[in-house]
């Protein structure tokens, strides 16, 4: 009766399934609440934020169907409804909904989805800390050296409007690369979740997913290094 | 949260900021960041007979980056090879009395240090090899 699946549900799905109502004591075959005596079911912590909001790890995710999930979810385990039930139920309302309110948070961003996800598949960041981006770096210290010289020039000198013109076209080259970015993290997207619906565990979709894994984490450490920089030539040329 | 007056003194007077060119002779370049808030540190050091006769730096970052970073140079001249490997990110922390949220600025300074010293041993040890 076990119906293994070949993948799309984790270790952690089935043993939510398994456990036992802390209630009633029979198995617990709802996801939230129990069949039998329909009192609500902690959340287990270990749960994933996927999981937890009843949606597969893929990175592409539908807003609309995750918020009425979330609200769904909201009501039934809203503190509110659990006033006039038991200690252990308020303190499982309360808890469900700290947990949900937290997956859902981080779900509804796509880049912190994409962080959660790394954080999942690859354990922690510094994992897949790969070797730092030299040039990006040159050009960003560079640019703060121009930044500098530029607050520093006198307003209305000639070297302050040759300046101020260097660092627009700099900055348009790089919010022009922001976007690319933006592309390529959307493609990295695309390409997780075809390799996760194809399932397949031979070597070759293992370097696949290394891959992607990894360039996902340069992409997303690119982007907050140029977006600091982004941000100072913004504040200071506008 | 306020900056220690000594984050403060480095940030106002940061020592030693520039940078000498990669290829120099003697000269070791430590380039890293750090991903989860944007910091960029790229510290060098100036190695003659096993001594750090020099030292500088370049930090786009928050005020307790720079401090850290400024404070780092400021150790590692005179120091040998050997005592220079041996700077760790909590002694910055203990010196610029660093907030818990600010201790990966440290840890962003010991991490540019160990790849200033590493790049440097590399080129030496490649000098060697070029020499034989």
């Amino acid at each position: 009766m076990d119906h293994q699946h070949t993948h799309g549900s984790s270790p952690r799905e089935l043993q939510m399934a398994r456990s036992m109502c802390w209630h009633c004591q029979s198995e617990v075959s709802g996801e939230y609440f129990c069949d039998r005596c329909v009192k609500v079911q902690p959340v287990s912590k270990e749960l994933d934020y996927f999981t937890c909001l009843g949606f597969p790890r893929r990175l592409t995710i539908d807003q609309r169907q995750l918020e009425a999930k979330f609200y769904e979810l909201s009501r039934a385990f809203h503190p509110d409804f659990y006033q006039n039930k038991s200690a252990a139920e308020q303190t499982i309302s309360l808890g469900n909904s700290a947990l949900l309110n937290t997956a859902y948070r981080t779900l509804r961003d796509p880049i912190e989805r994409a962080e959660y996800l790394l954080d999942l598949e690859a354990g922690s960041v510094k994992q897949i800390r790969n070797s730092p981006p030299a040039d990006l770096f040159e050009e960003i210290l560079e640019l703060q050296d121009t930044l500098n010289e530029y607050r520093a020039a006198g307003r209305t000198s000639e070297t302050e409007s040759t300046l101020r013109a260097k660092l627009q076209s700099e900055r348009n080259m790089l919010e022009q690369r922001q976007r690319d970015m933006e592309v390529a993290l959307q493609h990295l997207f695309v390409q997780w979740d075809a390799l996760q619906d194809r399932g397949e565990a031979t070597s070759q979709a293992r370097a696949e997913r290394n891959r992607i894994l990894k360039e996902m984490r340069e992409n997303l450490s690119n982007r907050t290094y140029v977006k600091n920089i982004v941000s100072d030539l913004v504040s200071t040329v506008g | 949260m306020a900056y220690s007056d000594k984050v403060v003194d480095h940030f106002n007077n940061p020592r030693n900021m520039g940078s000498f060119k990669k290829d120099e002779e003697g000269v070791g370049t430590g380039m890293v960041g750090a991903p989860e808030c944007g910091d960029v540190m790229k510290l060098q050091i100036k190695v003659q007979n096993d001594t750090i006769v020099d030292a500088k730096f370049k930090t786009f970052g928050c005020g307790s980056a720079i401090a850290s970073s400024s404070l780092a140079t400021e150790w590692l001249k005179g120091k040998t090879i050997e005592e220079a490997q041996k700077i760790k990110n909590t002694d910055i922390v203990q010196e610029l009395n660093l907030p818990p949220v600010k201790i990966h600025c440290s840890v962003l300074a010991e991490d540019a240090i160990k790849a200033a010293l590493a790049d440097y041993q590399k080129k030496a040890d490649g000098a060697l090899v070029d020499a034989k």
